[in-house]
């Protein structure tokens, strides 16, 4: 055994929501010298580019990872030691035995069953193991360092299905069996597996082409997306409804004394409130289909899409079939502001049963919103247009808005959905009237 | 070793000249008249019937082979057929005066003796006993299928079913006498005294010694004859085996009133031939077969050269060597002369003899020389013969259409094959009878080991001292005293078995309470002291065999892999193999004396094998291995037949108990890792396990103590419990059982495994001389290190050996 030591660099956990930073480049490279403290390379997260300092001084023996990785937190990423060969400081083992596990990623089958079961995303830990395999001890020691949790929830995590919330609603942060959010379908694989066969344009010989690496956020939205389309049987219903009351009442609220608080409210606003009032009465469609199961919720926690400066984010709007009109649009504006500015909490962002997207403002007649997993239906709103309608004797120009319902057909039939466009439409044009439900 | 023997100085050291015996070539003189007044006419016409059924089954073998079809029916036979057409004299001479009590034994070209034997004994049997043989063979399955081709009466219904149970053993079906699992080169009928053929030249010679020991040890009727062919004399085995059956402490130390030495006469059929080679003359140098006799005895084996194309010749030669054996005055040999026409195999073109031979000695053909001579002294008429022949013919026409369907004739369904694997019918006694002893039972030694302590710790926890507590080896003889008291068929034998009661003592004691018969030291031959327990136990009795150490296997390779393992399933459940063979796994003497080689025997179907580590179990398993009907290894360890029990509370019992087959047993119970150990190293798991718990891991140890059979399922949940598992034993790492162990508990455990299945062995290299030995066998640090690289890193922990990864590609490279 060598005497000499090395000092494996891992990623830093820059906050507690970074899950994975994106190597940006090296600022030092192998054989130069670093004082402890120093910049060896850069990395991007969410929301800012970082800089990783050595934690000891030497020589930068190995770079572990390359430019543009995309790397999970506490994950092996160089080897600073003394010039030559060395042993190691944290994991036991030599760094020119070839056959040891291999350092990122290497997980044993019980750490991953585990860390499944306890909904511990297992890419986000450190291990212990030969090699740096993960093993059982280290998802425990993640599972220790967790949040608190009741009875209840863990033996809902142990059944699998959920994940736990870095903290919970109950005293002290603990986490309750009502914080836990359902677990999301098996991901798909990874983006560059599929388009393999793609060719790649060399942005440093094509004049015009400019490459521009995804940001975190980028790259879950595309796995999410590609998982939902590749996972799903999806199907999209389109109809129009009646918007008259929708403009109507708009303009009346608009106009409204200031200090009912009713002018902000939209379009979008009522369509949101006719839209958790028809569900109620649909709990088909205000479900999750996750392992085999179908979750009919009977609150409706409807998701908004919202596009922001860094990509789609879809805010929660929790129990939104008790909230009033007034209520209802106020949550929504405080949600969309909260993704604009990158407040948005994970809770926020979790936990939907419904999702509804609005183009129309931009607009969009119809089109085929994208099921967000593991819900089984996602609403799209178009824009309001005129619809020649036959009358006793002639032909009158309504403004109709477009309704485009996606649905999982895996678990969700034409019938019921369309059953379910039909009421929305009925209670779109009787707007006025379902206020007072 | 015995005392009464005295080695004479003056007597070894004195000159002289040593004579031998003439041993008689072709003695026996016709004489038409006397042979005539000795068989009667009758009898010699079916001595030629016999030969004449002979040649015909194998012509119709020899057509089916070369040209796919007999008088019109056609028929692909896969398997060997290996022919004997030209000796059906020596035969049917041999088997005229054998009884059913007489037992023969055969080579891989044994069908013209079977059918010999089965025939004469036919002829000897009442129609009453001939029925029930039939209808309690395999439950009557043969007999029901023959019935469905043969409507003839005793005893031509007896003769059809012999001819069909052999052709259908020799196509594979589950009609055959061995339901297909024999085949050509292995079919027998036990009920007619017809005992296995055996494909290994010379396998035959000690099994046949071991049925004789049979016989004499319990006092059974009849002779064994062993039918070997000439090549084999060039076979360790075959040599092991006369040494074995003409030792003189069957006359100079057993009881008289056992009746002498066994009944064993070894018959060698001397074609001239061995594969391509010829013994006479090239492959050889004895000349004149028989000569090798005067090697073995003063008597010479009472041997004879004699004319086995001349049925008479022969059936002569047996009926006065059988008062020779019967009298206890064995061994016998005979050089039975005769010529095969046909070649070794069908394959044989038979490029190595000139056809000028061959035609001169079908100038000779036992069936036209008999014929004729028949013919001459009015034995019979010509058309008389013809019509016999003829019938010969139908009769097997009708044999070959029946064995040919497979409608009539199916093959056994594969799914039962693993159902004949084991017998699986243990019993205390494998005969009734009172066992031979010289003392009762409480004025043994047992008397002083059930004295003893049975645990090696006191109440507080203090080691009392060794003397005083029960060892492993006396474990060992208690269980072995009870089953000699209660079993009068089981004898024990080996190399120093009576007197020095056992290299290493375990049969310390044994020699007061038991006789001759049922305990002695055998000559030097490890093949014959297996082969001949092979013999012995499928003949109905209990033995117990014994290699005083493991690396001596390899010289009884064949008798352990092919005879002891295979013949329970060879004879389709026919035959039991009541055998448990004791081998001690050695140290401290070295490359040739200290290797653990479960794992051959472990790969051989057919085996159980069993290595217990503690006193409890080395009594309670070979409780178990002498209570059983089936093949046992019994593995013991040298390193602990001197150490008390000092794991099992309790320790060792002083009643009889077993322990349950096949079941490992967790000796320390555990949460975080598992070790699973075969034989010694258990006490160095032990010692892991207790470093391990001081670092707050708590280590689960299980004795897998079999090999097989081996229930997996304690195996497994203690890895699904622990995630965690190191395999340890004594065995060399390369092709170790542990391998086969950690594969299964692999693809079991997969998804709980934390770490991959980790095997510990000692080194791929010989055993260095004992002060290297920690060098070599695994140690609780290598242990410590292989959990630590591979497993679980140990915090504080600095590995001082190499126990990684990559020393598993470089030393496997390297071929070490």
């Amino acid at each position: 055994m060598s005497t000499s030591t090395a000092t494996l660099v891992l990623l830093p956990k820059f906050g507690n929501s970074v899950e994975s930073s994106i190597i940006v480049r090296w600022l030092k490279q192998i054989g130069e010298s670093v004082a402890e403290g120093e910049a060896l390379c850069e990395v991007e997260t969410d929301k800012a580019t970082i800089e990783v300092p050595s934690p000891a001084a030497g020589v930068l023996l190995e770079q572990r990872v390359a430019v543009g990785d995309d790397v999970p937190v506490q994950t092996p990423i160089a080897l600073v030691g003394d010039r030559g060969r060395g042993g190691m400081e944290r994991a036991p083992q030599s760094v020119d035995r070839g056959l040891q596990p291999a350092l990122t990623r290497a997980i044993s089958p019980r750490a991953r069953n585990l860390a499944d079961r306890v909904g511990l995303d297992s890419t986000q830990l450190v291990g212990s193991g030969p090699g740096g395999r993960v093993i059982e001890r280290d998802v425990q020691a993640a599972l220790a360092a967790q949040p608190k949790l009741t009875p209840l929830a863990k033996s809902m995590l142990a059944k699998g299905g959920f994940l736990a919330p870095q903290s919970g609603s109950g005293p002290g942060g603990r986490v309750l069996g009502k914080d836990l959010v359902e677990e999301s379908l098996p991901a798909a694989p990874q983006g560059n597996e599929v388009s393999s066969a793609i060719r790649q344009p060399d942005s440093e010989t094509e004049p015009g082409v400019k490459a521009v690496p995804i940001t975190n956020i980028r790259r879950v939205i595309a796995q999410r997306m590609h998982a939902s389309l590749h996972t799903t049987a999806q199907l999209t219903q389109h109809r129009t409804a009646d918007a008259r009351q929708l403009q109507a009442l708009r303009k009346r609220f608009k106009a409204s004394p200031e200090s009912l608080g009713l002018r902000a409210i939209t379009i979008n606003d009522l369509m949101l409130f006719a839209i958790a009032r028809t569900l109620l009465q649909h709990p088909e469609l205000n479900a999750l289909f996750s392992e085999n199961t179908v979750y009919l919720n009977e609150a409706v926690h409807l998701g908004l899409a919202v596009e922001t400066p860094r990509g789609l984010l879809v805010p929660v709007i929790r129990n939104a079939h008790m909230l009033s009109l007034r209520d209802l649009s106020s949550e929504a504006r405080r949600l969309a502001e909260a993704c604009q500015t990158g407040k948005a909490t994970p809770d926020q962002l979790n936990g939907g049963t419904f999702t509804v997207s609005n183009l129309g403002s931009l607009g969009i007649d119809s089109f085929t919103p994208i099921l967000n997993l593991p819900q089984v239906a996602v609403l799209g709103i178009g824009a309001i247009a005129l619809k020649p309608i036959e009358t006793d004797d002639s032909v009158a120009f309504i403004p109709h808005i477009g309704l485009s319902l996606t649905i999982n057909h895996q678990v969700v039939d034409g019938a019921p959905a369309a059953r379910f466009l039909q009421q929305l439409a009925e209670y779109i044009a009787n707007l006025d009237l379902v206020l007072a439900i | 070793m015995p005392k009464n023997i005295l080695i004479d100085p003056f007597e070894a050291r004195q000159p002289g000249i040593l004579t031998a015996p003439a041993i008689p070539l072709n003695a026996y003189m016709p004489d038409a008249q006397a042979e005539a007044a000795r068989y009667g006419s009758a009898n010699l016409v079916r001595m030629y019937r016999d030969m004449c059924t002979i040649r015909e089954f194998e012509t119709m073998l020899d057509r089916l082979k070369k040209e796919g079809s007999y008088e019109g029916i056609s028929y692909d036979h896969r398997g060997p057929a290996h022919l004997s057409i030209g000796q059906e004299a020596a035969a049917v001479g041999q088997s005229f005066h054998l009884t059913p009590d007489d037992f023969i034994f055969g080579s891989h070209r044994s069908h013209g003796e079977i059918l010999a034997k089965s025939l004469s004994a036919i002829h000897q049997l009442g129609e009453a006993e001939l029925l029930q043989i039939m209808e309690n063979y395999l439950n009557g399955t043969i007999l029901r299928t023959v019935e469905t081709f043969s409507k003839r009466d005793m005893p031509n219904l007896a003769i059809d079913f012999v001819l069909y149970g052999a052709l259908a053993e020799i196509f594979g079906r589950a009609t055959g006498f061995n339901r297909g699992m024999g085949g050509s080169m292995h079919a027998f009928f036990p009920p007619f005294g017809v005992l296995p053929n055996n494909a290994l030249v010379g396998g035959s010679a000690d099994i046949a010694v071991g049925a004789a020991l049979f016989k004499r040890v319990n006092r059974r009727p009849g002779i064994v004859i062993a039918n070997i062919g000439d090549a084999s004399l060039g076979c360790g085995p075959v040599w092991e085996a006369m040494m074995f059956a003409a030792m003189d402490q069957y006359q100079t130390l057993w009881d008289a009133e056992v009746g002498g030495r066994p009944p064993i006469l070894f018959n060698f059929m001397n074609n001239f031939y061995g594969m391509g080679g010829q013994p006479k003359g090239e492959t050889m140098g004895f000349d004149v077969l028989a000569r090798v006799a005067l090697g073995v005895n003063p008597q010479a084996m009472h041997a004879e050269r004699i004319d086995g194309y001349n049925p008479l010749a022969v059936a002569d030669a047996i009926m006065r060597k059988r008062k020779l054996l019967e009298s206890g005055q064995g061994p016998v040999l005979l050089d039975t002369v005769t010529y095969r026409f046909s070649g070794h195999s069908p394959s044989d073109a038979s490029t190595y003899r000139d056809r000028d031979e061959v035609e001169r000695w079908r100038a000779q053909d036992s069936l036209l020389s008999f014929r004729a001579y028949l013919l001459a002294h009015g034995h019979a008429q010509g058309d008389e013969l013809d019509q016999l022949q003829a019938a010969i013919r139908e009769r097997m026409v009708a044999v070959l259409q029946a064995a040919a369907s497979l409608e009539i004739s199916p093959r056994l369904p594969s799914s039962q094959i693993a159902g004949l694997m084991f017998s699986n019918q243990p019993c205390d006694r494998m005969a009734e009878g009172t066992p031979d002893v010289l003392l009762p039972l409480e004025q043994t030694r047992l008397a002083q080991t059930l004295a003893k302590h049975r645990f090696g710790f006191d109440a507080e926890g203090k080691p009392l001292p060794k003397l005083r507590v029960l060892t492993y080896a006396e474990a060992l003889f208690e269980a072995m005293i009870h089953r000699f008291y209660q079993d009068p068929t089981m004898v024990a034998y080996g190399e120093e078995n009576r007197d020095w009661g056992g290299a290493f003592g375990v049969y310390r004691g044994l020699t007061e309470a038991i006789p001759y018969q049922r305990l002695f030291n055998s000559s030097i031959s490890e093949a014959a002291i297996v082969g001949t327990a092979v013999g012995y136990a499928m003949s109905g009795g209990r033995v117990v065999a014994e290699l005083m150490y493991c690396d001596f296997m390899g010289r009884a390779g064949d008798e352990i892999f092919n005879q002891m393992a295979k013949w329970q399933a060879m004879s389709a459940g026919v035959l039991q193999m009541p055998l448990v063979l004791r081998v001690s796994v050695g140290s401290k003497y070295g490359a040739q004396h200290s290797q653990d080689w479960t794992a051959l025997v472990a790969h051989i179907p057919g085996l159980q094998v069993m290595f217990p580590a503690t006193p409890y179990d080395a009594k309670g398993m070979l409780n178990l291995a002498l209570r059983g009907s089936d093949p046992v290894i019994f593995f013991e360890s040298q390193r602990l037949y001197p150490e008390p029990e000092r794991i099992v509370a309790g320790g060792v019992p002083t009643e009889y108990y077993e322990v349950p087959l096949g079941e490992p047993v967790v000796r320390r119970a555990g949460t975080d890792l598992t070790i699973v150990t075969i034989g010694a190293t258990l006490y160095v798991a032990m010692e892991a396990a207790e470093t391990l718990s001081q670092s707050g891991i708590s280590v689960e140890v299980i004795d897998a103590r079999f090999l097989n059979p081996l229930n997996y399922e304690p195996i497994i949940a203690s890895v699904r419990k622990t995630g965690k598992v190191l395999l340890a034993s004594e065995a060399c790492e390369r092709g170790s059982f542990l391998h086969t162990m950690a594969s299964n508990i692999s693809q079991l455990a997969f998804d709980a495994l934390d770490g991959p299945v980790v095997v510990v062995g000692a080194r791929n290299w010989i055993t260095p001389p004992a002060e290297m030995e920690e060098e070599f066998f695994p140690q609780k640090e290598w242990l410590l290190d292989a959990i630590h690289e591979r497993i679980l890193p140990l915090p504080n922990h600095t590995p001082n050996t190499e126990q990684m990864l990559d020393v598993i590609v470089a030393r496997n490279r390297a071929g070490v």
